[in-house]
């Protein structure tokens, strides 16, 4: 006798809102603001500033900055990680900014600003799955 | 800052984050940042212990 398979539970769905891309885009420009397009303000802002507080502890240690290095695979994962960042990457970046190799806090500095670019690429995702109706 | 802080803090910023992305109500939020938090910072304490055999030398300064 064949057992039958239980009944997968449908996908609950919600109404889907926005644009998803424009959505993703927000979300990576500036941490928080894809929620924030999204109606969902009090999210919006929060994560912004978890992840701003996350970026100014990385700047405040003096926590590497990552570049692509030819041939080092890792260096090319860092550095898009912490693009995901978007406009503090970019303007870090165009302030010069490397972080300082005998601080301290070098490496504790890299993992805050390496968690921001990870904390914001889920971001990313979310505002695309909110703005689908895959997420309440 | 000491390194403990540190940890603390970056605890307490990643447990916030997750608990409030994965979810919605705000009982299941607590509940989620408190495991988070603790795993994280009691993680480190039981690492740390486990790791005190070893010492590496004093530990730098963190302005």
């Amino acid at each position: 006798m064949a057992e039958e398979k239980p009944e997968r539970p449908a996908e609950p769905q919600f109404p889907p809102r926005g644009n998803p891309y424009l959505a993703g885009f927000l979300a990576w420009l500036l941490p928080g603001l894809g929620h924030v397009y999204l109606g969902r303000r009090g999210r919006g802002v929060l994560f912004g500033v978890l992840v701003l507080t996350a970026i100014a502890f990385a700047v405040g240690l003096e926590g590497r900055f990552f570049h692509f290095v030819r041939g080092e695979p890792f260096s090319y994962a860092a550095t898009a990680t912490i693009a995901a960042t978007g406009v503090p990457y970019w303007v870090l970046r165009a302030r010069g900014y490397e972080g300082n190799t005998i601080a301290p806090g070098f490496e504790y500095g890299a993992a805050f600003l390496l968690s921001a670019g990870l904390m914001n690429l889920l971001l990313i995702l979310d505002a695309w799955d909110i703005s689908r109706g895959e997420k309440k | 800052m000491s390194h403990f802080l540190l940890m603390v803090i970056y605890a307490l910023i990643v447990s916030i984050f997750f608990a409030v992305l994965w979810r919605r109500e705000r009982s299941e939020q607590w509940k989620l940042f408190l495991k988070i938090f603790g795993g994280m910072v009691g993680g480190g304490l039981v690492v740390a212990w486990l790791m005190y055999p070893f010492p590496s030398g004093p530990p730098a300064p963190i302005p």
